[in-house]
């Protein structure tokens, strides 16, 4: 029990055990919908991918601001290259080396040039906005129906028992992450270096190499779910990924990772995926303005921080 | 050889005077305007303006035309490059009005050192009198294109060709998008003239979060049997939500009816498979090409329209689809408009 309280995301379990409490009670006959249901499985599935990547890179006390644009670039690149008649296997694999190259490029800058992660993705963030308004011309494209039929993309959009794919994959690769965090020598050091990266590096933490990794996999994580998302709905347009860095980076604050990091869970950031997913969801059909979201999830965030720091507080002096 | 004194004359005197003719209608000629936009190569709206500008170029030679354009709306950059554009003393310029306020002061010394202003997409607001002096605006209204859409609705709901709407949804991308705003406002002023209540819901511009939230309206809000996507784009979206939550989608089979905006791909397809009942075209090709004949006119005989030419909305439904796929391809290429078909 004493372990259980101790978890970071605590506050995220009793969020969500709360919220499934409040709309099973004041609108069980649209909770219960299967359409709901899939619904917020499918963004929560796109949300948490996103969150995912980033929860690595906050575990060891930095940010990447970059990943809505990350997204939008890989997912413009992986529908581009499938118009242009490229194999959908060739432009999931180019898309994804994109996705690599800009996590690597994030690391390096990052860790050779000491700049701040935050200023450092803040200039992807631009940067390959920019390239998406110049390559794309502004076009919304989409891609041929040969495409939309090949097996890949019906791997990442198509459905399994009623089940979107996209949110299966999300579960399993969640699974995976939470099993790397906890059981292997990689998320022990991803713990330590978020911890105290002073102390972590003399006790021969490979820090460079850890920080590179966590870049690296929150990159890949937006680009799997930008293409998880086109191939679902296999059109692009400028805006695509705008403002989901915010978003990811809510979804693992309220999620219970502490942005000092050293501290989080993966079942956290799922939590906090589908916490503010479903929030949305119960309020436009509740009949709240969607704008409103955008409060509530400021509301949410300052809620679940102070929670949280207090939390920690009271764990730290009892 | 002429060898008559007077005939050498009068051929002299006569070769003087079509040099001299020659050389005012040349001058004459010698043009060059530049239209300053906020439409950059992020917009696909860009090539109409460009295409006809340089069909106008082609009709009339020696005449230059220049397009100037930020990629990104930031009304800083653009109030630099149309510094930039006057600095260069041009003929003529066209500018879309972003902030009246802004460019007053920019717009009234250009016209006040000789040079003729036409405002094209985006007219100053005010009353004529009190607005920017520029010579007239080419443009369309986006108030007026939610307003003849939806008109159009229910003067089609009223031959008994369509559903009667019972509720509509406009599907916007944009919350702080002016024009489209002014769009989804047409649409509930013509409802308004049937009783039909309208919910503009702000849908964002990613296609999972658009899905999630239409669904999740859609789930409870059973009566509305009309969504009015203000982006074309969004227009599939709509359907494939609306298809997999079986409300019928199809025009033929009277369940829900989609409405769109603009003659691109998506929307032109869309009418054409039935799964789209109408969208608008703008006119953007005339507002590329008329402020250049507009600013050419003015320079060469002093003329200038004593009204606004407003240059859209103009209905696009099963009736005239055809022509407009053409037309489009025209411009945009067969290529693009096959890769920018998202349905």
């Amino acid at each position: 029990m004493r372990r259980f309280v101790r978890r970071p995301d605590l506050g995220i379990i009793i969020g969500c055990i709360f919220i499934f409490a409040l709309f099973s009670l004041w609108n069980p006959q649209q909770w219960f919908n299967w359409g709901t249901i899939s619904n917020i499985g499918q963004y929560t599935a796109v949300l948490g991918l996103l969150a995912i990547g980033q929860t690595f890179v906050i575990l060891i006390r930095e940010i990447d601001l970059s990943v809505g644009s990350v997204y939008g670039i890989v997912g413009i690149t992986f529908i581009g290259l499938e118009s242009s008649n490229v194999s959908v296997l060739m432009s999931f694999i180019a898309a994804m080396l994109l996705a690599l190259l800009i996590g690597l490029v994030n690391a390096l800058v990052v860790i050779r040039g000491k700049v701040p992660s935050m200023i450092v993705t803040l200039g992807g963030l631009f940067f390959y906005r920019g390239l998406i308004y110049v390559t794309s011309k502004g076009a919304v494209t989409g891609t041929p129906q040969a495409a939309r039929e090949n097996w890949l993309s019906q791997f990442f959009g198509g459905h399994w028992l009623r089940i979107e794919n996209g949110f299966l994959l999300f579960l399993l690769l969640a699974l995976l992450c939470a099993t790397v965090l906890y059981q292997t020598r990689f998320g022990n050091h991803l713990f330590a270096l978020g911890g105290d990266p002073a102390s972590a590096e003399s006790q021969g933490v490979p820090v460079d190499r850890i920080k590179t990794s966590a870049f690296c996999l929150c990159s890949l994580f937006a680009g799997l779910s930008a293409i998880v998302t086109l191939a679902n709905n296999p059109s692009t347009n400028v805006s695509l990924g705008t403002g989901m860095e915010l978003q990811s980076i809510a979804a693992v604050v309220v999620g219970g990772t502490l942005l000092t990091g050293g501290r989080g869970t993966i079942l956290g950031t799922i939590l906090g995926a589908f916490f503010l997913t479903a929030v949305r969801a119960e309020m436009i059909a509740l009949g709240a303005p969607p704008s409103w979201y955008i409060s509530f999830v400021g509301i949410a965030l300052l809620v679940v921080v102070t929670i949280n720091t207090l939390l920690a507080k009271k764990l730290k002096t009892a | 050889m002429i060898k008559h004194a007077p005939l050498r004359l009068l051929a002299g005197i006569l070769s003087l005077c079509s040099l001299f003719v020659g050389a005012v209608f040349a001058q004459g000629d010698h043009y060059r305007f530049v239209m300053v936009s906020h439409i950059g190569s992020n917009d696909p709206n860009m090539n109409w303006l460009t295409t006809s500008m340089k069909t106008f170029e082609e009709k009339y030679p020696g005449v230059k035309t220049e397009y100037l354009s930020t990629n990104e709306y930031s009304l800083q950059n653009f109030i630099s490059i149309l510094n930039q554009a006057i600095a260069t003393h041009p003929d003529g310029i066209a500018v879309p009005i972003l902030n009246n306020q802004a460019l007053q002061p920019i717009l009234d010394k250009a016209i006040s050192s000789g040079i003729p202003v036409v405002a094209f997409n985006i007219s100053d607001p005010r009353p004529v009198g009190q607005r920017i002096k520029y010579l007239t605006y080419v443009g369309g209204d986006e108030y007026l294109t939610g307003l003849k859409l939806g008109e159009h609705v229910i003067e089609l709901a009223n031959a008994g060709k369509i559903p009667k709407p019972t509720r509509v949804m406009v599907a916007n991308h944009d919350a702080t998008h002016q024009g489209l705003k002014a769009r989804a406002r047409g649409m509930t002023d013509a409802m308004k003239k049937i009783n039909v209540p309208v919910d503009e819901l702000i849908i964002g511009a990613d296609p999972a979060q658009a899905r999630s939230v239409m669904q999740s309206y859609l789930g409870t809000h059973k009566d509305v049997n009309y969504i009015f996507c203000v982006a074309s784009w969004s227009s599939p979206w709509a359907y494939t939500v609306a298809d997999q939550m079986g409300l019928k989608p199809k025009l033929a089979d009277k369940g829900l009816t989609i409405v769109t905006v603009d003659e691109s791909p998506d929307a032109l397809e869309g009418i054409k498979d039935g799964k789209v009942l109408e969208c608008n075209s703008q006119g953007f090709w005339l507002q590329g090409y008329l402020p250049m004949e507009i600013l050419y006119f003015n320079k060469k005989m002093g003329m200038s329209p004593i009204s606004d030419v407003v240059t859209g909305p103009i209905i696009i439904d099963q009736t005239n689809v055809d022509q407009w796929i053409k037309f489009v391809k025209a411009v945009i290429g067969e290529d693009a408009y096959k890769k920018q078909l998202t349905w």
